[in-house]
């Protein structure tokens, strides 16, 4: 096992770890504000810490940074829909507080 | 079977789970956060199939999948919470 395939390994349980753990927060944390932490952390953190295990075990070279790409994609789309849904949260939750007491 | 593969397989289960069950139940715009992060999951569950198949033109899809599901995601929030450029309905109190 060369040390650029147990970076990348580490790399990936990492990010795996943490996309896991976002998605089993987001039936533990109670709605509807709190769970958009765990939106922004897969998004961030989850997804990017996967790419970079995915680049480091490909190499350097265009495949490597076509993930970085997808990578920095998933980061900004991520940040774009969370801030948007926040916003359409509040705008609902203003407007209908009494039947969404989940 | 090797890492890459494991870890779809885990993303795959333990991860897709939990946003089915959160877009399955309540209000619209509770199900919409299960939906988008259900989107991300399965982007990179393609990317990282991609790698434990060998195959890495399979990648495209995880980049489809990260131009589309924002943008799908924006779409369900214009319908959901109308027009930015208007004040919602705390906007205007009102009338009793």
């Amino acid at each position: 096992m060369t040390p650029r395939h147990l970076a990348a390994l580490v790399l990936l349980v990492a990010g795996v770890a943490v996309l896991v753990l976002t998605a089993l927060a987001l039936v533990v944390l109670p709605a509807p504000y709190l769970r958009l932490h765990a939106l922004s952390c897969a998004t961030s953190l989850g997804a990017p810490l996967v790419v970079l295990a995915l680049a480091v075990e490909t190499g350097p070279g265009r495949a490597a940074a076509k993930l970085l790409v997808i990578g920095a994609l998933l980061a900004a789309g991520g940040t774009v829909t969370t801030m948007a849904i926040g916003r359409a949260t509040v705008l609902l939750e203003e407007a209908q507080p009494k039947e969404s007491g989940h | 079977m090797n890492a890459w593969l494991l870890a779809g397989v885990v993303l795959s289960g333990a991860g897709l789970a939990p946003c089915m069950w959160v877009s399955a139940r309540g209000a619209p715009h509770l199900r919409l956060v299960g939906v988008n992060l259900a989107g991300t999951l399965v982007a990179v569950a393609f990317l990282v199939l991609a790698q434990g198949f060998g195959r890495s033109s399979y990648q495209d899809l995880a980049l489809v999948l990260g131009v589309l599901a924002p943008a799908g995601t924006l779409v369900f929030t214009r319908f959901l919470a109308g027009d930015p450029h208007r004040p919602g309905p705390s906007g205007t109190p009102e009338p009793e």
